[in-house]
């Protein structure tokens, strides 16, 4: 009950980013009474769900301060664990998502245990390499079709199917990820004022003083990691139902995984608003440049190129995201 | 037996070159305590080069070399002065995307000039010649001549480093940034050096790697993961200790040739079933993550 009311209680922030938040969240859930085109619908679900991916990294990295640029393993654990179940054993989504949450959890404790003894750099390598690694078996693992990839097939499924979560519009996609999306607001709203979450900030700010106060350090660190790949593995399992084809390469390349981060960073990490707008700046824009720039002949890689420079320009000039410009603004208008 | 000294030369042999590979990357880390996501892919442009001037000057691709390393040490400068000095203020996840960043856009540059299709070198007065050692055993003549100009330029590098006023520099540079200002050296010269000579060096490897090996946009990653796999095994900033962790990453990636000679010695059926070659490069990041985890210094390293 105590978690409920903390999860719901938004007071301490401004009245000014509850109006804007609010305003926001309602417009989401009116949006498709509008008219729009199936662009828009698939960025907007793409949009919501790199939100939550940046959700999950935000505990880790933002809060915690610890650069993680594995992600993308998760998402290929929960996206594989749900379509395995469903194509060989018609496991509802609803069941073989929790499931691929505990395959993700478990294997983040083994090899997060081991990593958090590293920093910095060296931990920021070390989880690219675990998940090169990972993408590198699932390549040549025959059971989960290797290189190829799994292919869930809607024709067998008569959609719209709430268990298996087939759907022929993109709709009800929406409105699953929009309520994924609304608890995940409320998860982090109360994590960043649970006794973890204050644990987390301290490490980030003097991890010798945080262990001085008796915070165990690690057990922090891979609590922490286990939360946010719950976060990307449920994501990554809506991904399969959603998508409806995966492959290693793309539910769990390295670009995935940086992607995630840059949104996070973008926004703002550390910030409970920072991976939304973060996601919600990246993820029109990119969609927006392959649509429109991707597709021209003799010009393949200019809408990368574009993108490349944009996340240069701001990882050089603004590393602090849209929510730390917000903030100086705010605190020089408080003195 | 053949096939174990075969591909113990191998091994060897391209380990010489893959530590060339990670020295810039080393001396860069030392010096300045960034990771260069784009280290592949000053390697690509190496490549690159090697390829173009091999065949639009009709010259043998072995005598690119000096101007690959002009192009590296320009390309090197231009990032630092241009984009690295900017990074250096911001924290350490804006470091490590930026660097991201600029790997996304030689890769995109160089698919945008070049195409996506694989080029390779198919003359020289090396290709297609080798040697037979004895043993059965047949070592390529590019290769050969790769790995000792690799080890030449590697022997170049380390008299720099500690034979000359600028490599001492270099190295009170990485060793106390505060303290080597103090003493009079301009620190921010020595950054950009240390980029110079990073991408000096490892586009010199390219311009090597190219006559046994194609080229496409998309080759860096693969390349700056081993970089990294040997600059954590040997030790960051450690220049000897790039080149040992070099010959034994080159091990690494021979793992399928012994595995196939354990598999003839011993008769044994299951593992023939297992796809070695498909696990190739994979051995090299378990090899990175189990090196950092229990030795965090690596062999050579003074650096933590």
């Amino acid at each position: 009950m105590e978690a409920i009311r903390n999860a719901l209680d938004f007071s301490d922030f401004p009245r000014l980013d509850l109006i804007v938040a609010g305003s926001v969240g309602i417009a989401f859930i009116i949006f498709p009474f509008f008219p729009h085109s199936s662009f828009a619908m698939s960025t907007m679900i793409q949009f919501l769900m790199f939100s939550l991916y940046g959700m999950g990294w935000n505990t880790i990295g933002g809060y915690g301060g610890q650069v993680d640029l594995g992600k993308a393993q998760y998402v290929g654990i929960g996206a594989y664990t749900t379509a395995v179940m469903l194509i060989l054993w018609d496991v509802p989504f609803w069941v073989s998502m929790p499931i691929g949450m505990f395959f993700s959890v478990v294997w983040s404790f083994i090899i997060g245990y081991p990593l958090f003894r590293l920093k910095g750099h060296y931990f920021a390598i070390a989880t690219i390499a675990t998940s090169l690694v990972l993408k590198d078996i699932f390549e040549v693992w025959d059971f989960v079709g290797a290189a190829r990839g799994l292919e869930i097939s809607p024709i067998k499924y008569h959609p719209p199917d709430f268990l298996r979560l087939i759907f022929r519009e993109d709709v009800y996609y929406f409105y699953v990820i929009l309520g994924f999306f609304f608890i995940g607001v409320l998860y982090m709203n109360w994590f960043r004022k649970s006794r973890l979450g204050f644990q987390l900030r301290s490490i980030k700010d003097n991890e010798d003083v945080a262990r001085s106060l008796g915070i165990n350090v690690h057990w922090a660190k891979v609590k922490t990691y286990a939360i946010a790949t719950a976060f990307v593995s449920m994501v990554g399992s809506f991904h399969a139902c959603y998508i409806k084809s995966i492959e290693p390469e793309d539910t769990m390349s390295l670009d995935i995984s940086i992607l995630i981060a840059l949104m996070a960073m973008l926004g703002g990490a550390g910030s409970l608003w920072g991976p939304i707008i973060g996601a919600g700046i990246l993820i029109p824009l990119k969609s927006y440049l392959k649509e429109w720039l991707g597709a021209q002949a003799g010009m393949v890689g200019i809408d990368l190129i574009l993108y490349a420079l944009i996340i240069m320009v701001i990882s050089a000039f603004e590393p602090r995201g849209v929510w730390g410009i917000v903030e100086k603004i705010r605190r020089r208008k408080r003195n | 037996m053949d096939i174990l000294v075969g591909s113990l030369f191998a091994g060897l042999l391209i380990g010489m070159v893959l530590a060339l590979v990670a020295l810039g990357l080393t001396i860069i880390w030392g010096v300045m305590d960034i990771v260069n996501f784009a280290h592949g892919e000053f390697l690509m442009i190496g490549m690159y080069t090697g390829l173009l001037t091999a065949q639009g000057l009709g010259i043998d691709p072995l005598f690119t070399l000096p101007v690959a390393a002009v192009v590296g040490f320009l390309l090197g400068i231009i990032c630092y002065f241009g984009f690295v000095k900017f990074l250096l203020r911001g924290p350490m996840v804006a470091q490590l995307l930026g660097t991201f960043g600029l790997m996304l856009f030689l890769r995109n540059l160089a698919l945008l000039i070049f195409g996506s299709e694989d080029r390779a070198l198919h003359h020289g007065i090396l290709v297609g010649k080798s040697f037979d050692i004895g043993m059965g055993v047949i070592v390529p003549a590019t290769k050969l001549a790769c790995a000792g100009l690799s080890v030449a330029a590697f022997v170049a590098v380390w008299l720099m480093m500690h034979r000359t006023k600028m490599g001492k520099a270099l190295t009170a540079t990485s060793l106390n940034v505060q303290g080597a200002r103090y003493m009079g050296i301009p620190t921010e010269k020595m950054n950009a050096l240390a980029w110079g000579i990073g991408g000096a060096t490892v586009t010199i490897a390219g311009a090597l790697i190219v006559n046994f090996w194609s080229v496409n946009p998309f080759i860096g990653l693969l390349f700056t993961m081993i970089a990294f796999a040997i600059v954590a095994l040997g030790g960051f900033g450690s220049v000897p200790g790039a080149f040992f962790a070099g010959l034994v990453v080159g091990m690494i990636t021979e793992l399928p040739g012994f595995w196939d000679f354990f598999t003839y010695t011993f008769e044994a059926d299951w593992m023939v079933d297992i796809p070695m070659t498909s696990f190739k490069y994979m051995w090299v990041y378990v090899a990175y993550f189990v090196i950092m985890v229990l030795r965090p210094r690596g062999l050579f390293g003074w650096k933590q």
